[in-house]
């Protein structure tokens, strides 16, 4: 296939920075797990990690451990993209993804698929790489 | 209390009629001699000329693309002390929302007369690849949210014009070919315009033809990246009418945002233009079908159809069928001609379009259009789309008749 060279060298410029509120997210991918926030209050989920709920406002965040099953709202097929080391993975897949959870929506690579079978209203499920010994970063699949 | 509290109504007694006055445009598009600041300073200077006034009647000044206090720089560049300064940054439409803010303070009297003040050497300082060089933020930049979501995943910023385009022909149906022929039409506007970069006809054929940059955008679907500056001066409608040329009013203004990132970008289909197009029509007291030209931000080709259909001139989803119909409702034989002088998509786009796309429609309403006049034209409105179809000004111009 065309896409889906090799994204397991991550340079150190890209690795994960995890701040005061995301930490939780970053080591649970680096465990295989894809943590989102969802909100006790409203009942629906968010991602990427903030203080307050970003549907209600409230600030009743619990960190739950998503199924990793979602819906590929948009995608687009990258062909240039001059940043090594992206420039040496073209072509490739990103997308926006709907995960199973209400309201929680990833922006996502997804090297695995081939640009050619990429569709909107796909179903994908998480993939996880590692991003160094703690971190790792969120890819997404076609499902079986 | 009933109805409206009293400092309402003899706020609104104050209000005074706001008009453009002066125009400048910098050379262009490519002026490897010039940096950004240069390129301000001589559209600030070509603008003055072109209202009759002097650097001492500009009492506000309004700038943005260069990080904090760029303005205040650009003053002291300028030789300007001014008492009303403005830098709303959010991207290329921050210029629709100079206008919209520089309007609402002239109106109320806290300024007489404002510059807004633009340019960028982009071209010969950064070359050709820039949109394509990452979602944002390089090598060894600190990401801020939520970029440091988007970056790692290779996104670049035409990939995320790409995902919302992809997603409207998923919803309606929309033909890459319909997205082709905004390229096409807006080209034959540029091939009348001496200041394009590029003016040489070209097909669907040729765009559909050329090579995807992220699906479905091609590299004829893009803006182009040039060099150049942009200046507009605004004034009171008193002061307006003992300068040089016929005013042009602005009749309404508007702006939002929905999102930052694409991915938060809720509905890819709609964007923040539903709410500011509305709101600034109704200042204005028009419909759709009132505005004779139109200044669009033509980032990509979506950018284009998209605000089309979110401004009300044609219906959600049909945008597609409205730039194709009628041989053409962008060209200047159509129902709409829109980017008159060749758009960011053949003519101009350094780094950011918005304040090009004011000074275009100031032209299109004096008669100065040259080769591209839209023939009588009263209404034109300028609409500014920036970041990652994020943030939305509409600003609604007219002639003092209109």
């Amino acid at each position: 296939m065309d896409g889906g060279n090799d994204w397991s060298d991550i340079p150190k410029w890209l690795m994960p920075r995890p701040g005061l509120v995301d930490r939780e997210f970053w080591e649970g991918a680096g465990r295989g797990e894809l943590r989102i926030q969802h909100c006790t209050t409203c009942g629906k989920h968010q991602h990427y990690p903030r203080t307050l709920c970003s549907h209600c406002g409230e600030q009743t965040l619990e960190w739950v451990t998503a199924g990793g099953d979602g819906t590929v709202y948009s995608f687009t097929v990258i062909r240039q993209n001059g940043v090594p080391p992206f420039n040496e993975r073209l072509p490739f897949v990103v997308a926006t993804v709907d995960l199973d959870e209400p309201g929680a929506r990833m922006i996502a690579a997804m090297p695995q698929v081939d640009p050619a079978d990429a569709r909107v209203g796909m179903r994908v499920r998480a993939a996880f790489r590692r991003a160094g010994d703690e971190y790792g970063f969120v890819d997404f699949a076609a499902a079986d | 209390m009933d109805g409206e509290p009293p400092r309402a109504a003899s706020f609104a007694a104050v209000q005074r009629g706001v008009c453009i006055v002066g125009v400048g445009l910098s050379d262009g598009p490519v002026t490897p001699e010039l940096d950004a600041v240069m390129l301000e300073a001589q559209s600030f200077r070509r603008a003055l000329d072109d209202a009759g006034l002097e650097k001492g009647d500009i009492q506000g000044l309004a700038s943005a693309g260069y990080g904090g206090m760029h303005e205040v720089a650009l003053a002291e560049y300028l030789g300007l002390t001014p008492r009303w300064l403005e830098s709303s940054s959010v991207g290329g439409s921050s210029f629709e929302f100079h206008a919209m803010h520089a309007y609402r303070a002239i109106q109320n009297g806290d300024v007489d007369t404002v510059a807004i003040v633009y340019g960028n050497n982009q071209l010969s300082a950064s070359g050709r690849t820039l949109g394509t060089g990452g979602g944002g933020g390089g090598r060894g930049m600190s990401l801020p949210l939520p970029m440091s979501y988007e970056f790692p995943t290779g996104l670049t910023l035409v990939g995320a014009y790409a995902m919302a385009a992809q997603r409207h022909m998923h919803e309606f149906g929309t033909k890459p070919e319909q997205l082709a022929s905004i390229a096409v039409q807006t080209r034959e506007h540029a091939a009348r315009n001496p200041r394009a970069m590029y003016r040489d006809p070209i097909t669907v054929d040729d765009v559909m033809t050329s090579r995807l940059v992220a699906d479905p955008l091609h590299k004829l679907d893009c803006c182009v990246i040039s060099d150049g500056g942009c200046c507009l001066v605004l004034t009171t409608e008193e002061r307006a009418r003992d300068l040089a040329h016929r005013p042009v009013y602005v009749r309404g203004a508007a702006g939002g945002t929905t999102h930052h990132s694409i991915a938060a970008m809720a509905d890819m289909t709609r964007t923040a233009a539903a709410v500011s197009g509305p709101k600034a029509f109704a200042e204005a007291g028009i419909t759709p079908a009132d505005v004779d030209m139109f200044a669009m931000y033509d980032s990509f080709t979506y950018t284009v159809l998209v605000v089309l259909e979110d401004l009300g001139f044609a219906p959600k989803g049909e945008g597609g069928a409205f730039v194709t119909d009628n041989g053409g409702n962008l060209r200047l034989s159509g129902a709409l001609p829109t980017n008159t002088d060749g758009g960011g998509l053949s003519c101009t786009h350094p780094g950011m379009r918005g304040l090009f796309l004011l000074c275009e429609a100031t032209r299109q309403l004096r008669g100065e259009a040259g080769d591209s006049q839209v023939a009588g034209a009263e209404i034109a409105v300028a609409h500014g789309s920036g970041g990652w179809l994020s943030t939305q000004g509409t600003v609604v111009l007219g002639t003092e008749g209109a």
